[in-house]
């Protein structure tokens, strides 16, 4: 299986903040899903990869073509969908429509108009009376309509309630029915992640600390609730990170099996994305 | 390309309709008096409306989002110009459209001072954008629209000392010297302004 997007050592300077050597792919046929808090890299990773940033170091393939060499190329089978709408508010879909048929050599005006449908978009009114969930409904009909094969989506959920959030995740779910198709999804909603997504790549203060199929991960990674006692028994081998209560602690383990098999008498828990971002950036190693 | 333009003049339709209204209502007030300043107006208006589109990319966070398409931060910039081109030369057709009118209607014959007049402002009119649009580039439209006011102040003032000191401006041997002049002095200002303005834009992060 070939990679849509192969990224290697990306480094990228600011005064206070720094990228280093982001490495990660995203293979044909699968949903990564890229976690983090607010701050920790995702946005800025995602304009290296678009060249809205310049980068300082490493190399960037998508499509298997150099992002800098092929950037226009890229950028017709490219679907980007950034956190918020990026329309201009006197704008009608139609408008939008024509201008970007004159923009994507691709452009599907009947796709287009389909997903408008789908989505229950309106035709008639100018998108600054359109609603949140409306304007990002939009954004991601456009990014789908000039047939792209693969899909870059820096926080395109948030903010949508839940009955939208399904709808659209339904839409990614279909188009990577297609095995060339590709998605990267930014989020820090975790549970949409854990709905779609086939690996994790989990970045913290500018560094990839977690690379992973999300099954391998949520099936080996537990939470074992213990006294200080049990929990100075374990070996530093056997948790990654670890949180005190007032009375307990509970402690992310990497091999769940393994600690059950060991010390039989404490409980072991399943993991959420989001428990286990909460243990990498809150807890303690 | 032609989908970049085409979204300045949608979103310029509402712009272009108040305009049309404005131009009317100076047109019937000025022309009777025989007067210029309408050709200025219109010119200098339609001149604005460059900065106006470029407010409105970044009302939008546009620049970002259209460069995540197949579209090149030269074809990006170069739009721009050649949306003023295409305002500009709007202003001064219409300008003329008013002029020719305007004489018609106070039936006098169509001198060549209006002809002259209109093609002036225009070439001002680029001269005009070609500093605005590299400024708004390095500083934003809000900082950018700020110090063009300040540096239209100071030719203004270096022309004022000029007539204070008496020093004789030179007499103008054959007018037509002076708008070849004009014209050259346009060119260079439109290309220099295009070359920096493309060397800002794509050193740009977003």
């Amino acid at each position: 299986m070939t990679n849509a997007i192969e990224i290697k050592n990306l480094n990228k300077n600011y005064k206070d903040f720094k990228l280093k050597d982001v490495s990660f792919k995203v293979p044909r046929g699968s949903i990564v899903g890229f976690i983090g808090e607010n701050g920790a890299g995702k946005t800025t990773t995602i304009k290296a990869m678009l060249n809205l940033v310049r980068r300082d170091g490493g190399t960037i393939e998508m499509l298997g073509m150099d992002a800098l060499k092929d950037e226009k190329k890229i950028k017709e089978s490219l679907g980007v969908v950034m956190d918020g709408c990026n329309f201009h508010d006197n704008l009608k879909t139609g408008d939008i429509s024509k201008m970007l048929a004159s923009i994507y050599k691709n452009w599907n005006v009947q796709l287009f108009q389909n997903y408008l449908k789908k989505f229950n978009l309106p035709e008639n009114k100018i998108i600054k009376e359109f609603s949140r969930g409306m304007k990002m409904k939009l954004q991601i009909a456009v990014a789908l309509s000039h047939e792209p094969e693969l899909l870059i989506l820096d926080e395109a959920t948030s903010g949508l309630d839940p009955i939208v959030r399904e709808e659209i995740l339904d839409v990614f779910m279909e188009f990577i029915q297609d095995e060339k198709h590709a998605i990267l999804i930014s989020s820090h909603i975790t549970s949409d992640l854990d709905k779609i997504a086939d690996y994790i790549v989990f970045i913290h203060q500018g560094e990839i600390l977690l690379d992973e199929e999300k099954e391998t991960l949520l099936s080996k990674m537990g939470v074992l609730k213990c006294g200080e006692e049990d929990f100075r028994r374990l070996e530093k081998n056997e948790y990654i990170r670890y949180r005190k209560n007032q009375f307990s602690f509970e402690v992310l383990v990497n091999d769940k099996v393994a600690i059950k098999k060991k010390y039989p008498e404490t409980v072991v828990d399943g993991v959420t994305i989001e428990e286990m971002m909460l243990f990498y950036v809150r807890g303690e190693k | 390309m032609k989908g970049l333009i085409l979204k300045d003049l949608i979103n310029l339709k509402s712009t272009f309709k108040m305009l049309g209204l404005m131009i009317t209502l100076f047109a019937v007030i000025y022309i009777p008096q025989g007067n210029g300043f309408i050709f200025g107006m219109i010119i200098l208006m339609f001149a604005m409306m460059v900065v106006t589109t470029i407010s409105y990319d970044d009302l939008a966070k546009w620049d970002a989002y259209a460069l995540t398409m197949p579209v090149t931060r030269k074809e990006m910039v170069l739009s721009k110009y050649l949306m003023m081109a295409l305002l500009n030369t709007l202003g001064a057709v219409l300008a003329l459209i008013v002029g020719i009118v305007g004489n018609m209607i106070m039936r006098q014959s169509f001198s060549m001072e209006i002809l002259v007049i209109i093609g002036v402002l225009y070439l001002v009119a680029f001269c005009y954008g070609s500093l605005i649009v590299p400024l708004i580039y390095q500083f934003g439209a809000e900082k950018a629209r700020l110090m063009l006011i300040l540096s239209a102040l100071i030719p203004t003032g270096l022309i004022l000392l000029l007539t204070q000191m008496q020093i004789p401006l030179p007499e103008a041997i054959n007018p037509l010297i002076y708008l070849f002049l004009l014209l050259g002095f346009t060119v260079i200002m439109v290309s220099g302004s295009y070359l920096i303005s493309l060397r800002i834009y794509s050193n740009k992060e977003f």
